[in-house]
């Protein structure tokens, strides 16, 4: 797979950017696959 | 606003890191996806005049009464018409405005897509209030639909742009959500509703009017977080192999990923779109007919086997076992579910490093293998192994869509690939009615003619197979597009051009 050209990395502070980005949309995520999961436990008890 | 909303707007500055647009797609995809939870409001609507107990309409009454009546609640399955329109419209909408998309730029169309889909959940609250139907399907499933197909592909160009080293794992993960959207919203839906829920309302009016603002602002934030790559920008390593496709002699070599670009006028004259069509339609057909049917489904194959009672047939449990069942059926919905999205990102992940057409390969012939054997585990009991084989069916039907943009990418380039995957839309919107139609059909006809409940999914999973040797066929045929279909470098530069322009008004 190709590697990514230095001169086109973001700058150390969008890391935190991205950090916060995917937090907001994974926390719901997370919340609604354990909600999921629960439910589905009832298959294997 | 308009300046706000220009491409010329959301071009990414130097530095701008490719890894917070997913993140801003999911937002959208998150939302939209609710779409399949709406099943989760059926029960309560079925009561809104009753609050108890549903209030049934005189026999008497017309269709076009019952859509004004006031005084008598609606039937579950006229409330199921919103499912029939979500799909349609969202083929529709994707297959018509995804050329303005193109031109627009990802931001218009995602912002448009927000008002749509919050503003269809506040014209639904309208309908509940007044108890109009034909509002809910006007407000949700109407411009609602539109806001889905807008929203869907709203991401897809963009994504690829940004990972042309990874564009199924870009647009899985963004695929991924809309997948993902009814986990969060089902429950969302279901702890607001016993929140707003007093002793003369049902609670959905005000639930409406919550989610629709909620997803509004997340469409609004997933929109205004997109940003579009410049010309110039690309990985080093994706553009060396970007110059060497445009030889002849590597362009042979590598087969079905083409550098140039054809245009989405053009693409759907080509015979690759429609076998395309083929492939999307003939995979999400099996798909989505198992989705719907998964929870009877189990509970008929197995019966009283699923709770100890290994001799006794669906037919014969009393209701206390009956609800044992329905339990392990939701359950059963909720792990094909997952299985769904786990499909979506990985296998889309997966055809960067195998490639596109060997992933359908896999889905195509491993899937008729499983449907095939789906009967065999249900006559011999074995309800592990059946579980087994539908997780696994649900995976390739994520993959499927999830897949589906990178391959329109690698066949007809990039310029206009969202608006192509617009218009290979509707080979959901076909699927979506042909599907669920094609699985009861059979069950029922099996039924009537003295089949027993728990085989009377046999002939269907044949059937299901079938549909996709037939995938697995026009998959087989697809070639690279023929040179007259590409734009000439003229034509490009003139494309081009005409986006900059647009991108500045």
């Amino acid at each position: 797979m190709p590697e990514i050209d230095p001169s086109t990395q973001p700058p150390a502070g969008q890391w935190g950017l991205v950090a916060v980005a995917w937090l907001l949309v994974g926390v719901p995520l997370v919340w609604g696959v354990w909600n999921t999961l629960l439910k589905a436990a009832a298959l294997f008890h | 606003m308009a300046g706000l909303l220009a491409r010329e707007r959301i071009v990414a500055k130097p530095g701008f890191n490719r890894w917070l647009v997913p993140p801003a797609a999911l937002a959208i995809h998150l939302s939209i996806g609710m779409a399949y939870g709406f099943s989760v409001f059926w029960l309560p609507l079925s009561r809104a005049v009753g609050i108890t107990a549903p209030i049934t309409c005189p026999d008497t009454m017309s269709f076009f009464q019952r859509m004004v009546a006031t005084t008598c609640d609606w039937k579950i399955s006229t409330l199921g018409w919103m499912f029939t329109l979500f799909f349609v419209f969202l083929g529709s909408s994707a297959a018509v405005f995804g050329r303005w998309l193109e031109h627009a730029g990802p931001r218009k169309a995602g912002v448009v897509a927000a008002f749509c889909w919050g503003g269809g959940f506040m014209i639904s609250a309208l309908g509940v209030h007044l108890h109009e139907i034909w509002l809910l399907w006007l407000g949700s499933g109407v411009i609602g639909g539109c806001g889905l197909g807008l929203g869907y592909i709203s991401p897809v160009s963009t994504l690829i742009k940004w990972f042309p080293d990874r564009r199924g794992m870009a647009t899985g993960m963004a695929i991924m959500g809309f997948g993902g959207g009814a986990m969060i919203g089902a429950p969302l839906a279901d702890i607001l509703m016993k929140h707003y829920a007093t002793a003369t309302s049902i609670g959905v009016e005000e639930t409406f009017i919550t989610m629709g603002a909620i997803y509004f602002v997340a469409m609004m934030a997933g929109a205004f977080g997109y940003r579009i790559p410049p010309a110039e920008w690309s990985t080093a390593g994706w553009a060396a192999h970007h110059r060497a496709l445009t030889t002849e002699h590597a362009a042979r070599r590598s087969g079905m990923i083409t550098a140039r670009h054809v245009h989405v006028d053009q693409a759907w004259k080509t015979p690759q779109f429609w076998l395309l069509w083929g492939v999307l339609c003939l995979n999400v057909s099996a798909g989505i007919g198992v989705i719907g049917m998964a929870s009877p489904m189990i509970q008929e194959v197995f019966g009283g086997r699923l709770i100890d009672l290994p001799r006794v047939p669906f037919s014969a449990l009393n209701e206390t076992q009956k609800a044992q069942l329905a339990t392990i059926g939701a359950a059963f919905a909720a792990l094909l579910s997952l299985f769904n999205i786990a499909g979506r990102i990985s296998w889309a992940s997966l055809s960067d490093y195998i490639g596109r057409k060997r992933t359908y390969f896999i889905f195509f012939a491993l899937g008729a293998a499983l449907y095939a054997s789906a009967p065999t585990a249900g006559r011999t009991g074995h309800a592990a192994l059946f579980v087994a084989l539908f997780c696994l069916i649900l995976t390739m039907y994520g993959g499927g869509f999830a897949t589906i943009p990178a391959y329109l990418a690698d066949i007809f380039g990039t310029q206009f690939v969202g608006a192509i995957h617009g218009r290979l839309l509707t080979a959901w919107s076909v699927a979506g009615i042909l599907g669920p139609v094609l699985v009861n059909y059979i069950r029922e006809y099996q039924i009537d003619r003295g089949v027993p409940t728990a085989q009377a999914y046999n002939v269907t999973m044949y059937v299901l197979a079938g549909l996709l040797v037939l995938g697995f066929f026009c998959n087989l045929a697809l070639r690279p597009v023929d040179e007259r279909y590409y734009m000439t470098d003229e034509e490009l530069t003139r494309e081009r051009g005409l986006l900059a322009a647009a991108g500045k008004s």
